[in-house]
């Protein structure tokens, strides 16, 4: 098995505060609207009766998300122009010179990883700083993390870390693209397809 | 997700329609050459053939107006491998190029007949293959309102709907160019006319039928998924569901009661005018209905995931 970058985020952790989103905005310049990185909130629960009174079972947990660098990515299946492309390292890249901006990509993929440069009408994605990479630094959504449970790695070591667990709502089930993440769970957290009844937001603001 | 694609509605009609008007044209060609020998059925067909042409074009060049980069356009045809989008872009051009190659040999009567059959044979393979191209583009695993059979299906459905009261359009349009302009007796073209409206009148009905057997079908499948499927469920039934019911209604009236009236009218000689302008109106009418039905496609898109 060839290498494959990848994220881990530590749910149980992660109160929210959206600094990663921020720094991925900050260090790649992207205008409001486009938002590499995201964090998804979601909220459940309801007033529930028991023992003659109602009480409340209200949670709420957060998911920061970016692109996942999948394994079978559908982005790179359906790109007209192989811009769309997987390095040997498992970095899925857009090449700017090939890229005609027809979004299909973005119709596509699961994680609304792809979002468009309008300004220049190019498809733009998460480019898991390679840049920083190169100068074996840590992405800028790694590094600002507050709470540190954002890490990068490979995905093997990761994965016999903190396990095999990637599909909690609201992301999909993970057999449509194969993503490269590991989830730590949020105690509330629900597995994929079990989302009826919660109430997610992504604050990504300007977004088309 | 707001995906209101007007670029993509017009491109899709526009190709899917000149597909459909070729291929039926072709086979009213053929008809008419069997009963009326070649020369009456080119003169019934050539003048239609031209305006399948810039009808694609058209198409081509809107689809152009979705891109980003429209000049990096030629780009799009490097992933034949895996992407459905490169093959749609292949056979589109290859359309085309068939196309062009058919209508100039048909036009200026260059090549034997057989070689120009050949030739339209080719086209018109090569447009159904275009259309199923097109509807495999959306069978998206991540979009469940479109990965349905019933995306390719009423695609087929649109190109031989609009592509056959096209080519009545501009049978009509053809006949009455004949009576102002050409000498010769009508009385051969006037009876093709006729049996080239009926038998298009009855191809509508038919197919406004499986129209309307399938879109509820379809809505009603996707009510019974789970999100995001339930979601496009109810923008067809709720925001949307003014514009739903009109472009059935538009649909029905053009294919279905003008239709009836059509055939009816061409069913006895001499009512060639109130024919022709039934025709013209049910072309009209459905074409507007398949706009709007189209820009339903893609305005109740929703994907899975975040």
């Amino acid at each position: 098995m060839g290498k494959q970058l990848a994220f881990h985020v530590d749910l149980s952790g992660c109160i929210g505060c959206k600094a990663c989103q921020i720094a991925c905005q900050d260090k790649n310049n992207l205008e409001a609207g486009r938002a590499w990185r995201r964090v998804a909130e979601v909220v459940g629960g309801h007033w529930v009766p028991s023992a003659g009174q109602w009480h409340s079972d209200m949670f709420a947990y957060y998911v920061s998300t970016a692109c996942m660098h999948c394994e079978k990515p559908i982005c790179c299946e359906v790109c007209p122009t192989q811009a769309m492309a997987k390095r040997p390292d498992g970095i899925v890249l857009v090449d700017q010179e090939k890229c005609i901006g027809c979004r299909y990509c973005q119709w596509a993929c699961p994680y609304g990883a792809p979002q468009f440069d309008a300004a220049r009408g190019k498809m733009t994605k998460c480019t898991f700083c390679e840049d920083l990479l190169a100068q074996k630094q840590s992405p800028a959504c790694v590094a600002a993390c507050v709470m540190r449970v954002l890490e990068f790695g490979e995905l093997e070591e990761l994965r016999a870390r903190h396990g095999t667990l990637r599909a909690i709502e609201p992301l999909p089930e993970a057999n449509l693209t194969n993503p490269s993440v590991v989830v730590t769970p949020h105690r509330h957290a629900r597995v994929s397809g079990n989302g009826a009844g919660l109430d997610v937001t992504i604050d990504q603001r300007g977004a088309q | 997700m707001n995906v209101r694609e007007w670029a993509l509605v017009a491109f899709t009609i526009c190709a899917q329609m000149s597909v459909g008007a070729f291929v039926v044209l072709g086979v009213i060609h053929w008809f008419a050459a069997r009963k009326a020998g070649p020369d009456e059925a080119d003169r019934l067909a050539d003048r239609a053939l031209l305006a399948i042409g810039p009808t694609l074009v058209l198409g081509m060049a809107a689809s152009l107006l979705h891109l980003g980069n429209p000049f990096n356009g030629y780009l799009a045809v490097a992933n034949l491998g895996s992407s459905w989008l490169s093959r749609e872009i292949v056979c589109g051009v290859l359309f085309a190029g068939a196309g062009a190659v058919f209508a100039f040999l048909q036009w200026s009567k260059r090549a034997s007949a057989r070689v120009r059959n050949a030739t339209g044979l080719v086209a018109a393979a090569v447009g159904l293959a275009l259309v199923f191209s097109m509807g495999q583009v959306y069978l998206l695993r991540t979009v469940p309102v479109w990965n349905t059979v019933a995306t390719p299906l009423m695609f087929f459905v649109t190109t031989f709907l609009l592509g056959s009261l096209a080519i009545g359009a501009a049978f009509v349009a053809n006949y009455r160019y004949l009576q102002r302009r050409d000498p010769g007796s009508l009385d051969v073209q006037a009876g093709l006319l006729r049996g080239s409206l009926r038998w298009i009148a009855i191809v509508s009905i038919v197919l406004l039928g499986v129209e309307f057997v399938v879109l509820p079908m379809r809505v009603a499948y996707l009510a019974a998924g789970a999100a995001p499927a339930s979601q496009s469920a109810a923008m067809f039934v709720g925001q949307f569901g003014f514009l739903l019911v009109l472009r059935l209604v538009l649909v029905f009236a053009g294919a279905g009661i003008l239709g009836v009236f059509v055939y009816q009218n061409a069913s006895s000689a001499g009512r060639e005018r109130v024919m022709g302008n039934l025709t013209y109106a049910a072309f009209m009418l459905v074409l507007i209905g398949e706009l709007l039905g189209r820009f339903l496609f893609y305005a109740t898109y929703v994907r899975v995931g975040v």
